[in-house]
């Protein structure tokens, strides 16, 4: 299987006044097409900020990042810009649909970027919608949805563009714990057809229906484990 | 993209337009009606007769002593007499003496009117036409006969339109005077009311109502020169000035009794004037133009701000700088160029109305159309340059976390 996330000796160090703040410190880690990966951690140690280097929105202060098999080190903010549209789909805490857009023309919102016309996008965003269960809420704008609906929107919105790599920061950290069951069943049912999925929790009943727990503690990963194959395996 | 995102928001891309609209329509409707009433302007002139000379006496002086008013008029109807036959260029002379309040009666209607006495080549050098009955004659002339042709405004304010004029009584000065005839309808030429005036033969006015003498003969206050053309004008003021001098005994140190203008002259100053006044205005409506753009501008940045979440979202999903940029720079384009497109509705509207209002020729020049739309949309590319730079430059983590 194919290496789809490769960090060597990423750090992170934010300056504030006078004084380094290292945040991530010489994280290593791979990640392979298809898994199915959750990151935990207490708060500050640094999960948001690991999520945002492995989604291109922020570039570490030092290491190599590959993905699928890029160097991304070299790449400029144009180049990290088509990476983020064609290989990832972020699913936010707060959803960050925009509001004033009904829910087709924010699951539209990555194709305009990817050059995809007009008709064409129509089409592969009413598809995603379907595929997370909201066909007949295409014409609803946010403030029209529940949060549950909502967070569905946003999962059509990073998955319409078919990306290799789909990441999550606590995406049902806004949510009770039935719709966080139904969102997680989506994320679920994603992986199944293949897509990489790595979603930061804090909610350990999340973090049971991926196949690996990462732990982080301040900047660094304290644990990489198979737990939770092993013990589907085992049933 | 961009439309939709500003369809999204009316009341901000409404707000913004607005700075634009009015911009846009002041400068058109100011640059209209300033064209009109200019044009309005020629073509009086033309209607005047651009070949005409006017002859005014100014004050005597003797030895440096003004002899002011109510002193005895420097020119004479024999001046005027010999000009049409000293002058090769003049075509035909008309004297006339004024006096700028008389009253007229008509049973119990008074009114007070400007009252021309004049000779039988006014008509012509005027280019104004009696419109019923006729002007007076030569024989009215030689007889100083009591007769009187009303303006088309004086045959109005004295008579109801279902009356005839001609042939009814009038006071003037208590005197009794016939009318004969009414003039066409010129309306105003630079200050002068060309309706509101009643002709009296110049020797009639000249005996009853002024009754100031010249020293010699009988004293006019000018008379109206006719050259055969425009071109001829010029040698006509040079001859006249010289044979009046002859006729004087005036040497060029010494100041002339007399003042000839050239009524082209006069209206064309009018109108430079206008258009200096027309300029000035629709400058400062370019200004107030400018001064919407800052509110564009304005509107835009605050408007980066709020959306500052929309940005770092559209970063995270693949938007690059450039494309940022773009949708900004578009959404201020599109803006000022609606907003534009509606100014300049807007102001040929109200130019039109003003048009009508006031009677003058309804034009919109060109230029101010194109003018108005391309500083509209410079103003939209300025005003939305900097708002899209700055949103560019937004980095997408702090702007997906930004409130
Ligand atoms: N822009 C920044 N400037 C300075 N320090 C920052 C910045 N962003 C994050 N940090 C610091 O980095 C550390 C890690 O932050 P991060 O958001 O990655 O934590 P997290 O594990 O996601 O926490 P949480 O579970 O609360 O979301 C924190 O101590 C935070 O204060
Ligand atoms: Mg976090």
């Amino acid at each position: 299987m194919a290496t789809i996330i490769l960090l060597k000796d990423i750090t992170k160090t934010y300056h504030l006044e006078a004084i380094d703040v290292p945040v991530l410190k010489r994280v290593n880690l791979s990640i392979e097409q298809g898994e199915y990966v959750a990151i935990m951690g207490a708060s500050g140690s640094g999960k948001s900020t690991l999520m945002n280097i492995i989604g291109c929105l922020d570039r570490p202060t030092s290491g190599e990042y590959f993905l699928a098999g890029i160097n991304l080190t070299t790449l400029d903010d144009d180049e990290l810009a088509d990476i983020r549209n064609q290989y990832i789909g972020f699913v936010f805490q707060q959803f960050n649909l925009l509001p004033r857009l009904t829910s087709l023309a924010n699951v539209m919102l990555p194709m305009i970027y990817a050059d995809v016309d007009r008709s064409q996008r129509i089409e592969q965003a009413t598809e995603a919608l379907a595929q997370v269960g909201l066909s007949d809420r295409l014409q609803n704008s946010p403030n029209q949805l529940s949060g549950g609906q909502q967070q569905r929107v946003a999962i059509a919105r990073a998955l319409v563009n078919h990306p290799a790599l789909v990441l999550a920061d606590e995406p049902t950290g806004a949510l009770d714990s039935q719709t966080s069951q139904e969102i997680m069943d989506l994320l679920t049912e994603l992986n199944q057809q293949g897509t990489t999925i790595v979603v930061v929790t804090h909610d350990v009943d999340v973090a049971a229906r991926t196949k690996r727990v990462i732990r982080m503690l301040d900047g660094v990963i304290v644990e990489n484990t198979q737990a939770s194959i092993d013990f589907r395996l085992k049933n | 993209m961009a439309v939709e995102t500003l369809w999204s928001n009316k009341v901000r891309s409404g707000l913004t337009m607005l700075g634009v609209i009015i911009g846009i329509s002041s400068v058109i409707a100011i640059t209209s009606i300033g064209q009109g009433v200019q044009k309005a302007t020629e073509l009086k002139i033309e209607a005047l007769g651009t070949n005409i000379l006017q002859v005014l006496a100014a004050s005597a002086r003797t030895g440096g002593i003004s002899q002011g008013a109510g002193s005895a008029s420097t020119l004479t109807w024999e001046d005027a007499q010999a000009i049409a036959k000293q002058v090769p260029a003049a075509t035909a002379v008309a004297a006339f003496l004024y006096s700028p309040n008389i009253q007229v009666v008509r049973g119990n209607v008074n009114i007070s009117t400007t009252g021309i006495g004049t000779d039988l080549n006014f008509p012509r050098v005027s280019n104004i036409q009696p419109q019923q009955g006729v002007f007076f004659s030569q024989q009215d002339l030689d007889i100083a006969k009591p007769v009187a042709v009303l303006g088309s405004k004086v045959r109005d304010d004295l008579f109801a339109a279902s009356e005839n004029a001609i042939g009814a009584d009038i006071r003037i000065r208590g005197k009794r005077y016939k009318v004969i005839g009414v003039m066409e309808s010129k309306g105003s030429v630079g200050p002068q009311d060309m309706d509101d005036r009643v002709y009296l033969s110049l020797t009639n006015m000249s005996a009853e109502i002024v009754g100031n003498n010249a020293l010699t003969g009988v004293a006019i206050n000018g008379f109206l020169l006719e050259s055969s053309d425009a071109d001829q004008l010029e040698s006509a003021q040079f001859q006249v000035t010289n044979v009046l001098r002859l006729r004087h005994h005036i040497r060029p140190p010494q100041e002339d009794d007399f003042r000839v203008t050239n009524q082209v002259d006069i209206i064309k100053t009018f109108t430079s004037i206008m258009g200096s006044l027309t300029l000035m205005v629709g400058a400062i409506a370019g200004i107030s133009l400018v001064v919407g753009g800052i509110g564009i501008a304005n509107i835009m940045l605050v408007s980066v701000m709020e959306r500052t979440r929309e940005i770092g979202l559209r970063k995270a999903v693949g938007a690059t700088s450039g494309a940022i940029l773009n949708q900004f720079l578009m959404e201020a384009i599109v803006i000022s160029s609606i907003g534009g497109a509606i100014g300049i509705g807007l102001g040929i509207a109200l130019a039109f109305t003003a048009a009508t209002l006031f009677k003058f020729p309804f034009v919109v020049p060109l230029w101010s159309v194109v003018v108005g739309f391309g500083l509209s949309l410079i103003v939209g590319v300025l005003a939305g340059g900097i708002p899209a730079r700055n949103a560019a430059k937004l980095d997408p983590i702090l702007a997906l976390h930004g409130e």
